[in-house]
């Protein structure tokens, strides 16, 4: 038999409308970076090859195993016997807040190559959009790290139980939204040429 | 295997498929059509699984989806055109 859907996504419903907004935020930016390419495809294209794609996967990786972490801890979260397993799931949300961390510094160092070249907002389109929404899926995730280490302090408290983890569900969609974002922005920007 | 790892592993799968594949002299037709496709699918997998969208009504879960559907088809319309 199946099994029956909820009726609603996981988390509180508010945390979904801040996602869906940010989703066509993002949305827009991506569509206005592609259609401007068509523009100016040479400098967009000359552009696009001084960016390291090797670190873009490094960070694609260090995310999508952040997210997988996070998954992994909130499946323990739901477990009845969820107080035998709450050490292994505050182990997950450390491991899966160091990578957010480590994705940070790899980002900072990144825009701080750019800037030490001499590249930055205005140097030309490619560039703007590059900056902009580099430094607005920072800030993201910068929010999400925080979100992970109240879910970290939260966790660590026994404040959820099998039955009351909502709290935990709405900062997990909101860190997985973030990296939704970053699988789409690491192809549009660092790879498709 | 557990599900969450398969899906994992499929991630990082895809991820590293799209970067090599960029690195091979392929036509720049087929390359965009893997990449978005490499795209949608990893950001399929996080909306159903991770996200866990797949257990909730299909009105909800649609939201995401089709706005990935949305972007992913937009941007190849301006990559083709």
């Amino acid at each position: 038999m199946e099994k029956e859907k909820s009726k609603y996504p996981p988390g509180d419903f508010g945390i979904w409308i801040l996602i869906y907004i940010e989703l066509f935020t993002f949305g827009l930016f991506f569509i206005g970076f592609a259609f401007s390419r068509r523009l100016d495809i040479e400098t967009f294209h000359t552009s696009q090859l001084l960016l390291d794609q090797r670190i873009g996967v490094i960070n694609t990786i260090l995310l999508i195993t952040s997210s997988y972490f996070v998954v992994q801890a909130l499946k323990l979260v739901k477990q009845k016997d969820f107080k035998k397993q709450l050490q292994k799931a505050v182990r997950y949300l450390f491991f899966a807040m160091l990578l957010g961390v480590v994705f940070l510094i790899l980002k900072l160092f990144e825009l701080g190559d750019k800037f030490a070249q001499g590249i930055h907002l205005s140097t030309n389109q490619f560039f703007m959009f590059y900056f902009i929404l580099i430094v607005f899926h920072f800030a993201h995730v910068l929010l999400g790290l925080v979100i992970l280490y109240n879910l970290f302090c939260n966790t660590k408290k026994g404040l959820y139980s099998p039955k009351d983890h909502k709290g935990f569900e709405s900062g997990a969609s909101y860190w997985h939204m973030v990296d939704l974002l970053w699988v789409v922005l690491f192809a549009l920007i660092y790879l498709l040429r | 295997m557990e599900k969450n790892k398969i899906i994992l592993s499929l991630l990082v799968f895809l991820t590293l498929f799209a970067f090599l594949a960029g690195q091979l002299e392929l036509v720049k037709t087929l390359f965009i059509a893997l990449l978005l496709a490499t795209t949608f699918m990893k950001g399929c997998l996080i909306i159903e699984y991770f996200m866990n969208l797949s257990e909730v009504q299909v009105k909800y879960r649609i939201i995401p989806t089709v706005w990935l559907s949305v972007v992913i088809t937009l941007i190849a319309v301006a990559y083709y055109l």
